[in-house]
C-alpha cells in the first residue's frame, strides 16, 4: 500500500502532469465562467486531446477541468447573475446580491477559497472512504453489478425532474446503443449495419461530444442568447476578514457534509448539493432573512457544496464504476479510452493511479483557489466574449476532436447525429444523463446479468434473491416511486 | 394531448418495437445460457411498454424551436463540410465553414473572419502540429 503511495505521488509530481493540470484549472474557470459551457462539455469536448499524452497528463487535465469549471461558473453568477454552470444557481443568490451591494470582490473570494475549501473536505472523504468501500465491492458477483447497474440508471431516470417515464425511456436508449456492436459473451455482431466501424460499439466520447457540446450549442441558437450584462468595473476587497470567516463556518460546514453525501449519490450533481446545502444554511441561521439578499452564510454554504460534490462522486466512480454526476460519465469514457476501468478492480490493477488521483485533486482545489483570487478580473473579462465565436469553436473542436479519435469521419457523423438528438431531446424535455448512464452501464448490465443466469442455471429467482442484489433491486424500486409519491404530496398540498 | 409526448412516445414506441422484433433474428440461446438477442429484446420490450405509458401521460413540455433557420443552417453547413473531409486543403476549408457559421449567427464580415482565421490556427496547431494527427 504503501508503495502505491509513493508511486501515485511520483506520477503526480513531474513537471508535464503539473502543467497539465494547471491548464486543465485555467481551462475549467473559463468554461464555468462562459455562461453555457459546462465541464461536462469541457471534459467531453477536450478528452480527445488526452490520447496522445499518458494518462496521468490527460486525467491531470480533466480534473482540472472539472474541478475549475465549478468556481468558475460561480464568476458570471456574481457578476452579472447568470449562473455558468447548473452548479452555481444558489451562489447567484446571495453573489449577484453582493455584487449589487458593491462587494464583488468579496463574493468572488468567497466563491473561490470555499469551493475549493469543499474540495478538500470531500477530497479527504474520497482518500479514506474509496478503499473500504471498494473492498467491500470487491465481493459483488455478477447478480450485485446487475444490481448495482439497474440502481445507477433508474436513479438518474428517478431524479429526471418529475419526468420519470422519459428518464427510463432515455436510459434504454442508452441501454439500447449500449447493445450495438459484438455481443460481449459470444462475439456476435449485433446492431452493426453492415459497417465494420460498429464493431467495437458506437464510440463513447463523439456521443458525448455531440450530446453535450454541438447539443448545448444549438439549443443555445434556438434561445437567441441576449447579450451578457457587463460586469461591475470595480470589484473590490477580495479576501474575507476574520470576522467573516467566523461568520461563514457552521454554513460552510453543513455544506461541506451535504455536498459530499449528495456527490456520492449516482446522478446528484453540484446543482442539487448547493440548493439543498443553501436551504439548511438557512434554516440553521441566525440571520436566515439576509439569506438571498447578500448573505455571507448562504454564498458560503452554495460554494462549499457545488465542489464538494467532486468527492463524493469520484467515490462512487472509482470505487463502484458508476458515474456520480454528467462530469464523471465523461471522465469514465476518458478513462476506458486509456485501458482503466473504473470500478472495485482498479483499486487492485491500478492503485497507484487511484493514489495519483487523489493528490491531482488536492492540488486541482489549491490551485483552482488561488486561480479563483488572482484570475477573478480576467476571468471577468470573458464574460464579455460574444456567443457566436464560443459556439462556431465549440462545433469546431467538437469535430476535429470526434475525428482525432479514430482518424474516421464515421466518428463525425456520430457526434453530429448526437448532437441533433442531444438538441431534440432538450427541446421535448428528455433528459440526457440517463442516455448516459444507460450507455456506460449497459454492457455492465447485459454481460453480469447474462453471467448470473448462467451461474443459477436460468434460475431467475435463484440468482436475485441474494442480499445485496434485493437491496439494489428495493432501492430501485424506491428511486422509482418516491418522485411519483413527492410528485402526489406536492399536488395535495397545492390543492390545499 | 400535446404533441411532444405523442411523437416522442410513437418514436421510442417504433425504437422499442424494432428492437425487439429484430432481436429475434440473432440466436436467442437458451435459459440457462442466454444469447445475443436476449438483453435488446428485454431492453426493447421495456422501451415499447415505457413509450405507451408516456403517450397516455400528459405533457408538461410544449415542443417550440425557435430560430429554426439558423439551427438548420449550422447543420446543413455542418453536413458540408464533413461531405468535403479529406479532400484537401484544410485551412482553407475549414476557415471558410466558419466564416459561413458566424455570418448564420449573424456576426459581422471583419470579426467573422478574425476569429474563424484564429480558430483555424488553434485547431490546425493544436491537432495538426501538436498531435501529428492528419487532418486532410
Amino acid at each position: 500500500m504503501t508503495a502505491d503511495w509513493i508511486a501515485g505521488l511520483e506520477a503526480v509530481f513531474q513537471w508535464q502532469v503539473l502543467a497539465f493540470l494547471f491548464a486543465g484549472v485555467v481551462l475549467g474557470a473559463v468554461f464555468g465562467a462562459l455562461p453555457g459551457l459546462t465541464a461536462t462539455m469541457g471534459i467531453a469536448v477536450l478528452t480527445p486531446v488526452t490520447f496522445w499524452i499518458s494518462t496521468e497528463q490527460g486525467l491531470a487535465m480533466l480534473l482540472g477541468i472539472y474541478c475549475g469549471a465549478i468556481p468558475g461558473g460561480g464568476i458570471p453568477a456574481i457578476l452579472v447573475n447568470v449562473p455558468g454552470t447548473p452548479a452555481s444557481i444558489a451562489a447567484s443568490w446571495d453573489g449577484y446580491a453582493m455584487s449589487q451591494q458593491g462587494k464583488a470582490g468579496l463574493a468572488l473570494g468567497i466563491n473561490a477559497l470555499l469551493s475549493s475549501l469543499g474540495q478538500l473536505v470531500s477530497v479527504l472523504f474520497l482518500a479514506v472512504a474509496a478503499f473500504p468501500i471498494a473492498s467491500f465491492a470487491l465481493r459483488f458477483g455478477p447478480a450485485e453489478y446487475f444490481g448495482l447497474a439497474l440502481f445507477g440508471v433508474s436513479l438518474m431516470a428517478g431524479v429526471s425532474a418529475g419526468q420519470v417515464v422519459k428518464g427510463l425511456l432515455a436510459g434504454m436508449l442508452g441501454l439500447a446503443l449500449a447493445t450495438v456492436g459484438l455481443d460481449p459473451m459470444t462475439a456476435y455482431p449485433r446492431y452493426t449495419m453492415g459497417r465494420p466501424e460498429f464493431l467495437d460499439g458506437i464510440s463513447f466520447i463523439p456521443v458525448m461530444i455531440g450530446l453535450f457540446g454541438a447539443g448545448e450549442v444549438l439549443a443555445q441558437i434556438a434561445e437567441k442568447h441576449g447579450k451578457a450584462q457587463q460586469p461591475p468595473a470595480a470589484l473590490g476587497r477580495i479576501w474575507p476578514k476574520r470576522e467573516e470567516w467566523r461568520r461563514m463556518t457552521p454554513a460552510a460546514a453543513a455544506g461541506g457534509a451535504i455536498g459530499t453525501v449528495v456527490g456520492a449519490i449516482p446522478a446528484a450533481g453540484g446543482d442539487i448539493a448547493s440548493v439543498i446545502a443553501w436551504e439548511q444554511a438557512r434554516r440553521i441561521s441566525k440571520r436566515s432573512d439576509e439569506f438571498g439578499k447578500g448573505s455571507l452564510e448562504g454564498l458560503a454554504a452554495a460554494s462549499v457544496a457545488c465542489n464538494s460534490v467532486i468527492g463524493g462522486a469520484m467515490t462512487t466512480m472509482l470505487t463502484l464504476g458508476i458515474p456520480g454526476d454528467a462530469p464523471t460519465a465523461v471522465l469514465i469514457g476518458a478513462l476506458l479510452i486509456h485501458g482503466v476501468q473504473p470500478g472495485p478492480l482498479m483499486f487492485r490493477n491500478h492503485a497507484p493511479l487511484v493514489y495519483s488521483i487523489v493528490f491531482l485533486l488536492v492540488i486541482a482545489s489549491l490551485l483552482m483557489a488561488a486561480i479563483g483570487i488572482l484570475g477573478a478580473r480576467p476571468l471577468a473579462r470573458a464574460l464579455r466574449i460574444p456567443d457566436p465565436w464560443l459556439w462556431a469553436g465549440i462545433l469546431l473542436f467538437g469535430i476535429v476532436g470526434s475525428y482525432a479519435l479514430n482518424n474516421a469521419v464515421v466518428d463525425v457523423w456520430v457526434m453530429l447525429a448526437a448532437g441533433v438528438f442531444g438538441f431534440l431531446c432538450r427541446k421535448a424535455g428528455i433528459p440526457l444523463g440517463p442516455l448516459v448512464l444507460g450507455l456506460i452501464l449497459g454492457p455492465m448490465m447485459e454481460s453480469n446479468l447474462r453471467r448470473a443466469l448462467i451461474l443459477s442455471r436460468g434460475d431467475w429467482i435463484g440468482a436475485l434473491s441474494r442480499p445485496i442484489v434485493m437491496f439494489f433491486l428495493a432501492a430501485t424500486l424506491l428511486s422509482l416511486l418516491w418522485p411519483l409519491v413527492r410528485g402526489r404530496g406536492a399536488r395535495r398540498r397545492s390543492e390545499r | 394531448m400535446n404533441r411532444t409526448n405523442l411523437v416522442t412516445g410513437l418514436l421510442f414506441l417504433a425504437a422499442g418495437v424494432y428492437l425487439a422484433a429484430s432481436s429475434f433474428a440473432l440466436p436467442p440461446g437458451t435459459a440457462d445460457l442466454p444469447g445475443p438477442g436476449f438483453f435488446p429484446r428485454g431492453v426493447g420490450i421495456a422501451m415499447a411498454a415505457l413509450a405507451a405509458a408516456l403517450l397516455l401521460q400528459p405533457s408538461d413540455a410544449p415542443f417550440r424551436v425557435e430560430n429554426a433557420g439558423a439551427i438548420l443552417g449550422a447543420v446543413a453547413l455542418t453536413v458540408l463540410y464533413l461531405l468535403l473531409w479529406g479532400t484537401g486543403l484544410f485551412a482553407v476549408r475549414t476557415a471558410v465553414f466558419l466564416v459561413l457559421l458566424l455570418k448564420l449567427f449573424g456576426e459581422k464580415w471583419k470579426p467573422s473572419v478574425i476569429v474563424s482565421v484564429i480558430l483555424t490556427a488553434a485547431v490546425t496547431l493544436a491537432f495538426g502540429a501538436g498531435l501529428r494527427l492528419t487532418l486532410e
